[in-house]
């Protein structure tokens, strides 16, 4: 029965136990064979105790744990950061719309559920936009809820890449609000358009000093490239972008990596085989993209406090490297603050972190100064005995504008909680009732926190 | 397995830059930070990851240091200067006792194991 097993679906994936820890259950109505071995004699407590208590315990060799097998290197982490996109025990919904090229820009679709086509669900995740956090593992295909401001924003997407300019956007809200997933949206509509796209899924890989860096010769003052980082990421805005690099032909020349004439931006990024090229590379493709005449380019990240402060590598000097002396940061910021021009259109998209966040006096102050002056209220000034500012910040976000997303609406509740019962997954009946309460527990709509007050109650 | 030498030392290409440096003696985390940021080498890096050059003018950098035995003679000679001109440090550390006030009654093991004329470490 597909009731009984869409149970297991909330159940939180749990690391593997001693087995001695497990509670022996010898009840009368149990038939389970495995357990049947130790009927007759009913065990005192949950944990068998033949032996007696040991007082004092040597450090390490303990032979009371029962042997395990120690995970391969790197298997804990592909654990923790594994994507599941489908469920089987959740139900298929019937009549969803599927996202299409122009959907996300029609005001028509505010409200509305749609679901991920499958042609794009394999570049969202090899561009890393699922994240592990969201809670895609609970439904049986993924969708999203095309809200009020993912609207406004394909509809600036699509008004960019008409316009041929580049939009800027700074994504903020509070914890658990749905930016990643608005970055997620921003990037099937860039898909489903033709668009390339460079994401940057976590900004913190790039700052905490966990992957190599080296400068950039004859850089004065001295900027730093992450060959690694940035071989890794060639290979994604390869795999993701194939088709439309494939058909985009060269146009400079870039003899020096052994590329001919004519040859395409596809195979631009094939010549790089070695991290020591990787960043000379990504920096041909990043030139041969801004010339006229390409498609659009979708550049988002998402962190983008990690990318405001001092980062924790350090120069031969001995100084913390500025987060924007940094390579491919600074050709992030340098696109976000308007620097580099977008000549066919496009957008650059930076969101904030809720949970992750490392606070900014200086990107606190510009993003709330941005949002004031959008809605017509007094400017913020700047805090005369702050000082912590960083003048490189303020200038690198003073030309975006800022998108600030908060809790859903009742309708919007009503259409996301319907397509949570029509999955399964809800067991309350859908009414005002229970709409207001999951909304008010929520703190007013916070979408992530009414899954967690709906959909996540349950522990097994 | 490959081997990476750094200063006549063969370490594992699968061991870390800052733990090969660290197992000389004389050269703590402090120094290892700024060897690594003189090469701008990442924290994580591995022995097998580092370039052959840098590799060369690690050693070099190393071989300007005083490192493993030519800083265990500087410290062996301090505490036999302070045994020659009969100072009570230097008694102490030649019964292998407390230098510094202690109480002895308990608790000395360190200093037994540490406080002597010819130490190690």
């Amino acid at each position: 029965m597909a009731s009984a097993n869409s149970l297991r679906s909330l159940m939180r994936p749990s690391i593997p136990v001693a087995p001695r820890l497990y509670p022996i259950i010898s009840s009368s109505f149990s038939t389970t064979t495995a357990l049947s071995a130790v009927t007759g004699r009913a065990p005192k407590s949950s944990v068998v105790t033949s032996t007696k208590m040991k007082k004092n315990f040597k450090k390490g060799g303990g032979s009371t744990s029962a042997p395990m097998k120690k995970p391969n290197p790197g298997e804990r982490k592909a654990f923790r950061k594994r994507i599941q996109l489908s469920n089987n025990s959740a139900l298929a919904v019937e009549g969803v719309e599927v996202l299409k090229a122009d959907t996300l820009a029609q005001s028509s679709s505010a409200g509305k559920m749609f679901s991920i086509p499958d042609e794009i669900i394999d570049q969202l995740r090899t561009l890393e936009a699922f994240k592990a956090t969201q809670a895609w593992n609970l439904f049986r295909k993924p969708h999203f809820l095309a809200r009020k401001e993912a609207v406004e924003l394909g509809s600036r997407l699509e008004n960019a890449a008409k316009k041929k300019e580049a939009e800027k956007i700074v994504l903020t809200g509070s914890k658990l609000s749905g930016k990643s997933l608005a970055v997620l949206q921003a990037i099937s509509y860039a898909l489903l358009n033709k668009w390339v796209v460079i994401n940057i899924p976590e900004a913190q890989d790039l700052t905490n000093g966990n992957t190599d860096y080296a400068q950039i010769p004859n850089t004065e003052p001295a900027v730093y490239s992450q060959p690694v980082y940035v071989l890794r990421l060639l290979q994604t805005i390869y795999k993701a972008n194939k088709a439309v690099l494939e058909s985009l032909k060269v146009e400079k020349d870039w003899s020096l990596t052994g590329l001919q004439k004519g040859n395409s931006l596809a195979e631009l990024i094939l010549t790089c085989k070695e991290s020591e090229f990787a960043w000379t590379t990504f920096n041909a493709l990043w030139t041969e993209l801004t010339l006229p005449g390409r498609p659009p380019v979708l550049f988002s990240l998402d962190g983008l406090s990690h990318i405001s402060k001092l980062s924790q590598y350090r120069d031969p000097a001995f100084n913390l490297i500025h987060s924007h002396d940094l390579a491919l940061v600074r050709t992030f910021v340098d696109a976000l603050s308007g620097k580099t021009k977008l000549p066919n259109g496009g957008a650059v998209i930076a969101s904030t972190s809720g949970n992750n966040m490392q606070f900014h006096p200086s990107q606190e102050l510009v993003l709330a100064q941005l949002e004031a002056g959008q809605s017509g209220k007094p400017i913020p000034t700047p805090d005369p005995y702050e000082k912590n500012y960083d003048e490189r910040v303020y200038e690198s976000l003073k030309n975006t504008s800022v998108l600030r997303i908060e809790g859903i609406n009742h309708d919007d509740t009503k259409t996301l909680m319907g397509y949570w019962a029509a999955s399964g997954l809800l067991r309350n009946v859908v009414n005002n009732h229970t709409i207001r309460e999951k909304w008010a527990l929520a703190g007013n709509g916070n979408v992530g926190e009414m899954e967690r007050v709906a959909l996540l109650t349950m522990r097994m | 397995m490959q081997q990476v030498f750094i200063l006549g030392v063969n370490f594992s290409e699968q061991k870390l830059v800052s733990k090969a440096l660290q197992s000389f003696y004389a050269l703590g985390p402090r120094a290892c930070e700024r060897i690594m940021a003189k090469y701008t080498i990442y924290r994580l890096a591995k022995v097998g990851s580092l370039a052959p050059k840098t590799v060369t003018s690690l050693t070099a950098e190393l071989s300007q240091m005083t490192l493993d035995s030519d800083a265990r003679k500087i410290m062996q000679d301090n505490i036999r200067r302070l045994k020659d001109i009969g100072s009570l440090r230097g008694r102490r550390h030649a019964m292998g006792m407390p230098v510094r006030g202690q109480r002895t009654r308990t608790q000395t093991a360190t200093a037994k194991k540490l406080n002597r004329l010819d130490r190690r470490n």
